[in-house]
């Protein structure tokens, strides 16, 4: 089993230096895949990626809420399973809608219509039959972006450029519009609190301004993010909507959405400045439930620390908001709490906020325009980030990420220990060295994929250990011989030695032994065939358990590994992220080429098909399943050779006749194959005409190696074809 | 990678309806960045169910039989078989639920001998299915490297 295709490498993300073009959206789109069923798992994962989705598996429902409660923002879909061992489907389902409006579409084999309207019911977005195909999958994206529509018409609906009828709404809808902010801010936190009744409201009250209005984007956490950044590269005074719009490089993003989020931001960063009723901000954001309410101690005088740990704040901003806010004017702006639950709240609250802040806008409009500026702006709307999910601009949020991405990585490892993973806790440490030497090569996306796969993918422990290992020496086939070499004879260096795939293959074989050897933690009954499934994912044709390994012989392939690593002063716990932090050091450029699997860095797969011929070559040799690894390296020409001799023959264009005439003789004795009568063939019968298909099938492929072994001929003096 | 595209293959093993179009599926995600992806998925799914049958055995000699917990183990089983393609296990599991439903012991007992003898056979021509490429495509990949 192959861990890094599975779930840990990205199918795609930006370059690696950043400086790529971002790919076009729906690439990108960041799914958090929930199934307990490894082997539906393990496909989806692949399908998802080859659709070029972002993907983070997860075998658990309860695990799956943590992670999106804990990486808000970090998703645009979620797809999972119905029926799950330790929670229903439909009651994440659930959680998701009420916790984290994502969109969410539901999997199941069971089609029966009840189930289905269950599904709708509850609120998911689509309700995919198992098997799933491609194609299934290939559209998912439209259901994050029609969610997003939605939200933002009710945004843009209550919060729109007319400000003269949101005037009016506003003080219709705030019970206490007239006694200012207080009861403007109490009536937001109760529509905070009665979400869907107010989303009905809003909606209802600004249908008809809604179908008058062009569709606008949602600004989600993400998109959000990426204009603060945008504008602070541009400098928050010079920024003009058409450069923050080419900067955030937004599919379907308009100017003119660019241009009043702007003028909004702009207004906000005002008022945030102004630590006015601070006061009253903490009592009631006490009581609030949502994370980035809980996150602010106060506006004015701002709790930086937890919003430093809220969100994912640059420590440069918290000193500049320190220094922005003392400066600030005390403007009389009542408000100033107001704008900050407008912009800090969901997608919903904000349409009833913005009603207020626009209010409050006029009022201020004329004199606070060009007041305080700069660093503040990224704190406030960085905690804007945390309430809602969109479409996720692909490719600009790296710089945004910077030690955020640390940061984030500092989560992972505190929550491993929370998560109770069947067999014991991850030492959290290797995530952490990994995170930073990822972080370092400035591998956000791709990093943060894989640091959500390194916790998330419970399949058993060893997957995250393999993944990290996959992921960054997957291509690099010379130091997995290096390896192979000193792994003790015993059962896995004769599985990993037959079946030397690719160096991905042989590392994941180690950890899986690291975990018998150095996690006296995990209860290693439990894993002895998932640990073996390494083994047999490596040897190809040994279904059954390979018994079990022991830990002694396991020791010496620790230490022999730490030895080829240069590992400095590491326990045994962690050999395996010093040697990707060694990989990481020496082949940065090859591995970031190798993660970013994008279609137009063809070139580069084929360079790492390159070194995966040479470990595949190297199967000649699985024949002999005791041969050493070495020896199954250097007897890699003379068994090519040796094969290309034996299917030798004549090669024109004849013989490819020929080959069409076998393929359709293969058909026919297929067809001929009773499928009815099948049940009644006995299991040698079957297993016989097994043999006469194989035996036809190989005379088709000896045909056929000839045709594209041409080229080779050459060296071993055969005609060349004319 | 021409030979294990081919159709002859799959015809081979899809037309012995051992195999279905799901298959195909799975083979279509196969390529130079997962190059034995099929492999991986059929070998996970072969560990999975054989735990899962396992389980399935130990609530059949229950008594009395929780059926509602075998149903569970099938609804699973029946999942991972039809997500590979594996259209013969799939029916033989959906024959054994049906008799589950009805809480008819005698007929899940031989239901899933069906089940584990589709399971042994399927599993046995995919090893001889993989065997095969593995003859095959190392030769192919190294005269493609050379073209």
């Amino acid at each position: 089993m192959d861990p890094s295709r599975a779930a840990s490498t990205p199918s795609h993300g930006p370059p690696g230096d950043g400086g790529g073009p971002a790919p076009e959206f729906p690439a990108g789109l960041r799914v958090l895949l929930v199934d307990d069923d490894p082997t539906c798992l393990k496909i989806l994962d692949r399908m998802l990626r080859k659709c070029l989705y972002h993907v983070t598996t997860c075998s658990r429902a309860a695990v799956a809420l943590s992670i999106l409660r804990e990486k808000k923002g970090w998703f645009d879909l979620v797809l999972s399973d119905v029926y799950m061992p330790d929670m229903d489907g439909f009651k994440l389902l659930e959680h998701i809608g009420l916790e984290m409006d994502l969109p969410v579409i539901m999997m199941s084999s069971d089609d029966h219509k009840d189930v289905v309207m269950k599904g709708v019911t509850h609120g998911a977005c689509d309700y995919i039959i198992k098997p799933v195909r491609m194609e299934s999958l290939k559209n998912i994206w439209q259901h994050v972006v029609r969610k997003k529509r939605n939200e933002l018409k009710e945004l843009e609906n209550s919060g729109s450029v007319e400000e003269d009828d949101k005037h009016k709404r506003s003080l219709d809808d705030g019970d206490n519009a007239s006694s200012g902010c207080v009861g403007n801010w109490k009536n937001a936190k109760r529509k905070k609190e009665e979400k869907d009744e107010e989303e009905e409201e809003m909606v209802d009250e600004h249908d008809d301004s809604s179908n008058t209005k062009k569709p606008r984007v949602v600004w989600s956490v993400d998109l959000h993010q990426q204009f603060v950044t945008a504008v602070n590269q541009l400098g928050v005074d010079k920024a003009v909507p058409k450069k923050i719009l080419e900067l955030m490089n937004v599919v379907g993003l308009t100017r003119e959405n660019v241009a009043s989020h702007l003028q909004k931001y702009r207004l906000y960063l005002r008022r945030v400045s102004v630590p006015q009723h601070h006061s009253r901000y903490d009592a009631h954001f006490g009581s609030n439930q949502e994370v980035t309410y809980n996150s602010i101690g106060s506006v004015g005088g701002y709790d930086f620390q937890a919003l430093a740990a809220s969100t994912q704040l640059l420590p440069q901003n918290i000193a500049a908001l320190h220094s922005g806010s003392r400066s600030a004017t005390n403007t009389g702006m009542g408000v100033s709490a107001i704008d900050q639950i407008g912009f800090l709240s969901s997608g919903k609250q904000v349409t009833n906020s913005s009603n207020i802040i626009s209010s409050s806008v006029q009022q201020i409009n004329s004199r606070q325009m060009n007041d305080i500026r700069g660093p503040s702006n990224n704190i406030a709307l960085n905690q804007l980030g945390q309430s809602q999910q969109v479409v996720q601009p692909f490719g600009s949020i790296n710089q945004q990420f910077g030690e955020g991405t640390t940061k984030f990585f500092g989560l992972p490892s505190s929550e491993l220990t929370n998560f109770s993973l069947p067999g014991g806790t991850i030492n959290e440490q290797p995530n952490n060295s990994l995170a930073r030497h990822m972080n370092q090569h400035g591998q956000q996306f791709p990093i943060s994929q894989q640091s959500c796969n390194m916790d998330i993918t419970w399949q058993g422990l060893p997957h995250s250990r393999g993944q990290l290992l996959t992921e960054t020496a997957c291509h690099d086939s010379r130091l997995v011989s290096a390896l192979l070499q000193q792994v003790p004879p015993n059962n896995i260096s004769n599985h990993v030695s037959g079946r030397l795939e690719t160096s991905a293959n042989m590392l994941t074989s180690l950890p899986a032994n690291y975990m018998n050897a150095s996690c006296s933690t995990s209860p290693q009954a439990l894993y002895p065939d998932v640990r073996n499934s390494f083994i047999i994912g490596l040897a190809g044709s040994c279904y059954p358990p390979v018994s079990s390994i022991g830990a002694t012989p396991l020791t010496g392939s620790v230490k022999a590994l730490s030895n080829s690593s240069n590992l400095k002063g590491m326990d045994n716990h962690v050999p395996d992220y010093d040697i990707i932090d060694e990989y990481h050091q020496n082949k940065s450029q090859d591995w970031k080429l190798q993660i970013v699997n994008l279609p137009y860095q063809s070139g580069q797969d084929r360079g790492h098909g390159q070194s995966t011929i040479d470990c595949r070559s190297s199967l000649m040799g699985n024949q002999d399943s005791t041969s050493t690894a070495k020896n199954v390296l250097n007897s890699n020409a003379g068994t090519v050779t040796k094969n290309i001799i034996s299917t030798r023959s004549d090669i024109d264009k004849e013989k490819r006749e020929c080959i069409d005439q076998h393929r359709t003789n293969l058909v026919e004795n297929c067809n001929r194959v009773n499928y009815d009568g099948i049940p009644d063939i006995s299991y040698q019968d079957i297993l016989f005409e097994d043999n006469i298909i194989t035996n036809e099938l190989m005379n088709v492929v000896r045909k056929q190696q000839q045709e594209g072994i041409g080229q080779v001929d050459n060296e071993f003096n055969f005609n060349p074809p004319v | 990678m021409f030979i294990y595209t081919t159709p002859v293959y799959r015809l081979s093993l899809a037309l012995q309806g051992f195999l279905d179009e799901q298959f195909y599926q799975l083979e279509e995600l196969q390529d130079e960045s997962s190059p034995n992806f099929v492999e991986e998925v059929v070998t996970l799914f072969f560990r999975d169910s054989s735990r899962l049958m396992a389980n399935i055995d130990q609530a059949l000699e229950q008594c009395p039989p929780d059926f509602h917990r075998l149903d569970k183990f099938l609804h699973r089983l029946k999942g991972s078989a039809s997500s590979i393609g594996a259209g013969k296990m799939k029916n033989e599991c959906a024959g054994f639920r049906e008799f589950c439903s009805e809480e008819n012991l005698e007929g899940c007992l031989r239901s899933f001998q069906k089940v584990k003898k589709e399971h042994t056979i399927l599993r046995q021509k995919l090893e001889n299915y993989f065997q095969l490429l593995r003859q095959v495509v190392p030769v192919d990949k190294a005269t493609r490297s050379g073209s």
